[in-house]
């Protein structure tokens, strides 16, 4: 009776799917599910010049949200989670490991980037690393100075209602882990995670609001309602773009956290791996690489397409800082899945001022 | 040759088929996954299929859960009583005041005409930092900084619920006003009372039906929303409904989820209950 509960479930999450899905199905016969945005075919040139036709994507707003629709039956060839993610999606059985023989510009990419945790899990290679960033705490430099600005003016009294963070546990207990000097993000033991919690409790009497569309976060900056907030440097270039004095405070002593993203292959996947590949190929290529950085800001695994960028650019988005960057920033890895619930569980309480 | 229904009872048994399979299938199933669910346990990414109470304790242990719960029902509850308050008078109003009454009525609806999600926008481009309410008053001059306690907290949601809610409570409430036999308020009026006598005494407990029907449907739909505390209450604002939204989102514990979602399906049901039992009371008491 279980498993036809588990079945009917399931039918029933796939035939809504599929028919949401079938909205999006014009492309080619490869299946992409992704962050909106990156079906921008600047990203995969190759793929396009080779297969004619562009992949069929289909959207997620969240890691969260991607997890569940995948865990109820959803299928696709290829994901774009962060490093986050992967040994989460890894232990449900969701991805496969890559080869990466066929990945033809592997040597190119970042050896940061291709070793890390979150990218190799249990020894095996299980993403692609695509594209990386920074999540930071931004500040209104007309109100604050670069030298004043630290983590630590989150718990100071004086800003009563002019910080934001992210409405992620993850994300926000990384923000502690730097705040309160804790080291090990990723495997905080009890002593450790109990000091990155008072430090969230202690920030919480300051919090205007825990963000969770970087809209909302980018306005309230722009307006003066928030003073300092911990958010993606998309935020940064957008308020910049806005011609809002704000910037990313991108001291790593001071505290800065690097996130990482790639593309994995499903094990639901039904097209040939040699489509996946190719497309996997075309989306680590220099040229991809030259184009995010161009078009959109963020920073590529390849290393020769960040080199081909005009070194200014490269500069004003403090990627040529990369190298230290990857050795003293904090990153975005799995969280030990124990430490994860902890988090989670402890953040709905800390925001609810218990 | 058609088949000829016999007695009266199966005919009915027909015409209702339908909807009860309709409700069967999209409301009983689903309810019985939901109660099994909430026996199973979440390990990491599978789901342990013994049956244990450990969600339950878990849940009635918890003093977040108690105090979200809590909470949930005060903002429940101060949403329906501004609502029927407000709706009142402009029931009456339509119902015995103006013979424009379809007019009205259409009016009424307008909000109906955009999207939900939009009114809770709007609500917040009203009440935000830079919106609508602190521009108009720092231009008159009557505030220097833009006041922050208008978003992000309780009033907001109970604000924005309000209005959201409000046609459900006009329509109710005009129907049982409108069925009041006229004849009845000047029997009062002959007999003795005054205006407001006559409105205490005849028309208000003659409403008590519509009353309850808006007040349940205002209260039990807004227990579950989750899209206005999320979008408009901050983190004092928050409701029972956006910690059920993490157990099935971000912790990946449907269980638990599915826990919490009975719990307060049973709390909604008893002060619900209580709720009709005291108005019926009341309405019986004034008379």
């Amino acid at each position: 009776m279980k498993t036809t509960l588990g079945k009917m479930i399931a039918t029933a999450t796939v035939i809504s799917v599929a028919w949401y899905g079938s909205v999006y199905a014009e492309g080619s016969d490869l299946t992409v599910f992704d962050w909106s945005g990156y079906e921008d075919q600047g990203f995969f040139a190759d793929y396009m010049t080779k297969h004619k036709t562009a992949p069929s994507y289909t959207f997620f707003g969240s890691q969260e949200e991607a997890f569940t629709k995948l865990r109820s039956g959803f299928t696709a060839d290829l994901a774009h989670p962060c490093t986050d993610a992967t040994k989460k999606w890894a232990a449900a059985g969701l991805i496969k490991p890559l080869d990466t023989s066929r990945l033809v510009h592997w040597d190119k990419l970042s050896p940061a980037l291709t070793k890390m945790d979150g990218v190799v899990v249990d020894g095996k290679v299980y993403m692609m690393p695509f594209e990386w960033g920074n999540t930071g705490w931004i500040y209104r430099t007309d109100k604050i100075t670069a030298d004043a600005v630290s983590l630590q003016l989150a718990v100071d009294p004086e800003y009563k209602g002019k910080i934001a963070i992210p409405d992620a546990a993850s994300s926000a207990y990384a923000f502690a882990a730097l705040g309160a000097g804790v080291k090990n993000y990723a495997n905080m033991n009890d002593e450790e995670f109990k000091k990155a919690s008072d430090f969230l409790r202690k920030v919480h009497p300051n919090i205007r609001f825990y963000w969770s569309d970087a809209g909302q976060l980018d306005q309230a900056m722009a307006s003066g309602e928030i003073l300092m907030g911990w958010a993606w440097n998309q935020s940064e270039l957008n308020l910049q773009g806005n011609k809002v004095p704000a910037v990313m405070m991108r001291d790593v002593k001071k505290g800065i956290a690097t996130w990482v993203c790639g593309y994995v292959h499903l094990n639901s996947s039904t097209q040939s791996d040699e489509q996946v590949y190719d497309m996997l190929n075309a989306l680590s290529s220099a040229a991809s690489g030259k184009y995010i950085v161009e078009a959109w800001g963020y920073a590529h695994a390849n290393t020769e397409g960040l080199a081909a960028v005009d070194p200014k650019t490269i500069k004003g988005y403090g990627f040529d800082k990369a190298d230290e960057f990857f050795a003293r920033s904090l990153f975005f890895d799995a969280v030990d899945p124990k430490l994860e619930a902890k988090m989670l569980k402890e953040f709905e309480r800390i925001k609810s001022g218990f | 040759m058609a088949i000829q229904l016999k007695s009266e009872a199966s005919k009915g048994m027909a015409l209702s088929a339908p909807a009860t399979l309709y409700v069967g299938l999209l409301v009983a199933v689903p309810l019985g996954i939901l109660i099994v669910y909430s026996f199973w346990t979440q390990s990491y990414v599978d789901i342990d299929r013994t049956l244990t109470w450990a969600n339950y304790i878990e849940a009635f242990q918890d003093p977040l859960v108690r105090h979200l719960i809590v909470r949930t029902i005060i903002i429940a509850g101060l949403v329906t009583i501004a609502t029927v308050v407000l709706a009142y008078p402009i029931a009456y109003f339509i119902a015995f005041r103006t013979k424009k009454q379809t007019l009205w009525l259409l009016l009424i609806t307008i909000p109906f005409w955009s999207s939900y999600l939009l009114r809770v926008f709007s609500w917040k481009l009203i009440l935000g930092f830079n919106g609508v309410l602190n521009s108009a008053l720092m231009t008159i001059g009557i505030i220097n900084e833009p006041l922050t306690f208008l978003l992000y907290n309780e009033i907001a949601v109970v604000l924005t619920l309000a209005h959201a809610w409000a046609p459900f409570a006009i329509l109710p409430i005009y129907v049982s006003l409108q069925k009041i036999d006229r004849s009845l308020h000047e029997a009062a009026t002959d007999l003795g009372c005054n205006m407001y006598q006559a409105f205490i005494r005849v028309t208000l407990p003659l409403t008590v039906p519509g009353i309850i029907a808006a007040s349940l449907i205002i209260f039990i739909p807004t227990v579950g929303d989750y899209v206005t505390p999320a979008l408009v209450g901050g983190s004092e604002g928050k409701m029972i409904a956006n910690l059920i939204q993490v157990q099935f989102g971000a912790a990946n514990n449907w269980p638990m989820g599915a826990t919490l979602s009975l719990l307060s399906m049973l709390s909604v049901g008893f002060v619900a209950m209580l709720a009709v039992f005291t108005m019926n009371t009341a309405g019986r008491r004034i008379r």
